[in-house]
């Protein structure tokens, strides 16, 4: 589809050369790239095995300049022609705004050139698009070959709906630039018509939500963990901000529990504020990850629980500590217990008693 | 879907592009692409200049769709997040809603797991952005593509492609 960008003040447009193995599609886009100024296009790629047979597609984009303060800007494709590389033909025509269809005129290949305008239709077909309502040109390639079939013959077999067609030479070039501005033209007088048409939302309104919801559950399995805990979060906000309090310390530690994190909270400056700062929507792994469920775990924030681990370790040790101390100091000091009792409390007793100090 | 084309307005480019760089700062990558499944390039954060965008988008989403081949093969219905791996610099691509990408290339300044996180948590943010959008663009008529459009492009088709 027209991809409009009025930030950068863009209009792109997907156009795919479609057509049999070795009918010249790839040849056609060479002979553009070799023609145009090169201001004007981008770099060639082409994704070929090494007998330069078209293994994915080749991509050419063009840039015809600057229309009513937008950049036009097409994007040239070719898929491979050869039948078994179907699922990769199909995959380039996804988000198509034209195809050229080019068809070798050589009377032995005529079996192909229909084969392959049956196979565009139904890939077309796959995604929802209509072969009738598609900007296409038709181009009968190799017409410089000797012994080619006539135009009207080609037309009876292939053009039956009545597309534009030129005859062409893509290794010459003749025909080449006629197909591209046709195109180009039945492209944009497409998008022009769409976008008047568009007054029209509620085909399109109806059109996008029964695809939005599929997604997450069919498309994106493992987005669905984050997404779906998001909407308790939204709920229940008291976890969050108690959460939001505490995460002025590190973002990392969301497997501590409530009074730990208090505790923490308290006990000061948290250590890394600058480097571990929530970002948005780390509360909500925090919140996840009090949940028990298996949608809510994630090898992440497993590591994250880990890293906090030693954290939380560490302060029940301290904890653990003092109690000994507290209950080891009466047995092996009487007298510094009975001191620390009067003043400032057991610590200063223990130090004394350390450093040796009477 | 064929009549359903991509609009983006300066203002959600602008919140797009604040998210992706709080990302790329987060997670101390090197740039970021946003990438539609056509091969479009929605925008570009970070060091980019050095890149061809254009045929980086291109080849990317390409990457994906036939991942996402591969991906009904063994039984899955896509696979979410890609990583490729290089011996400086690194690719971690993650699906934003129903038809972006999110692009993330990094080198060794930071971890895949960072990447991850934020990469992550950056799409749950732009994945709400895209559905305003197209609820906007449903019921909006304004377009870039005028009567005056066609017939200027073809002025400068001529002058371009001349044999």
């Amino acid at each position: 589809m027209v991809s409009i960008n009025y930030s950068s003040r863009e209009v792109c447009c997907k156009i795919v050369y479609y057509g049999p193995g070795l009918s010249g599609k790839t040849t056609n886009l060479l002979y553009v790239h070799s023609k145009v100024p090169s201001d004007t296009r981008g770099k060639m790629i082409s994704l070929a095995t090494e007998a330069d047979r078209t293994l994915y597609f080749d991509f050419l984009p063009i840039n015809i300049g600057t229309i009513n303060g937008f950049a036009a800007k097409f994007q040239l494709y070719t898929v491979p022609g050869q039948v078994y590389y179907n699922a990769t033909r199909k995959l380039v025509l996804r988000g198509v705004d034209g195809v050229v269809f080019v068809a070798d005129s050589q009377p032995d290949k005529m079996d192909e050139n229909i084969e392959s305008l049956i196979n565009l239709e139904e890939n077309l077909r796959e995604y929802g698009y209509d072969i009738n309502d598609l900007p296409m040109v038709i181009q009968y390639n190799k017409r410089d070959l000797p012994g080619v079939l006539p135009v009207e013959s080609l037309n009876a077999k292939l053009n039956t709906r009545g597309w534009p067609h030129f005859e062409a030479s893509a290794t010459l070039g003749n025909g080449v630039f006629d197909t591209l501005k046709l195109i180009i033209k039945l492209v944009l007088d497409k998008a022009k018509s769409s976008a008047a048409g568009r007054s029209r939302p509620s085909v399109a309104v109806a059109a996008s939500p029964s695809e939005e919801p599929d997604p997450p559950d069919t498309e994106a399995p493992p987005e669905e963990a984050v997404t779906a805990p998001a909407d308790p979060v939204a709920a229940q906000p008291a976890p969050s901000t108690a959460n939001a309090s505490a995460d002025t310390a590190p973002a990392r530690a969301p497997a501590a529990t409530a009074t730990e994190e208090t505790a923490e909270a308290e006990s000061g400056p948290p250590p890394e504020p600058a480097r571990y700062r929530p970002y948005p929507g780390s509360e909500q792994s925090a919140a996840v990850d009090n949940k028990p469920s298996v949608a809510g775990f994630e090898p992440s924030t497993a590591e994250e629980s880990e890293d906090a681990a030693p954290q939380t370790a560490g302060k029940e040790d301290v904890a653990v500590m003092d109690q000994a101390e507290h209950l080891t100091q009466p047995i092996m000091s009487p007298s510094l217990k009975r001191r620390g009792q009067s003043a400032d409390g057991k610590k200063r007793g223990f130090f004394k008693r350390l450093f040796g100090i009477k | 879907m064929a009549d359903d084309s991509l609009i983006f307005y300066e203002e959600e480019i602008n919140q797009i592009d604040a998210l992706i760089s709080k990302m790329l700062k987060g997670a101390e990558a090197k740039c970021a692409l946003l990438v539609d499944k056509d091969g479009h390039l929605i925008t570009r954060q970070g060091f980019t200049h050095s890149l061809d965008t254009t045929a980086l988008a291109a080849l990317l989403a390409g990457s994906f769709a036939s991942t996402k081949e591969i991906a009904r093969l063994v039984g899955e219905p896509e696979f979410s997040v890609l990583f490729h791996q290089g011996k400086k610099d690194n690719i971690h691509m993650s699906l934003v809603g129903d038809r972006s990408i999110l692009v993330v290339i990094f080198d060794d300044r930071t971890t895949i797991g960072m990447v991850r996180l934020y990469a992550k948590e950056t799409s749950i943010e732009l994945t709400k952005i895209f559905e305003k959008i197209k609820e906007q663009s449903a019921d909006e008529t304004k377009s870039g593509i005028t009567h005056d459009f066609a017939s200027q492009a073809e002025d400068k088709l001529d002058d371009i492609f001349q044999d």
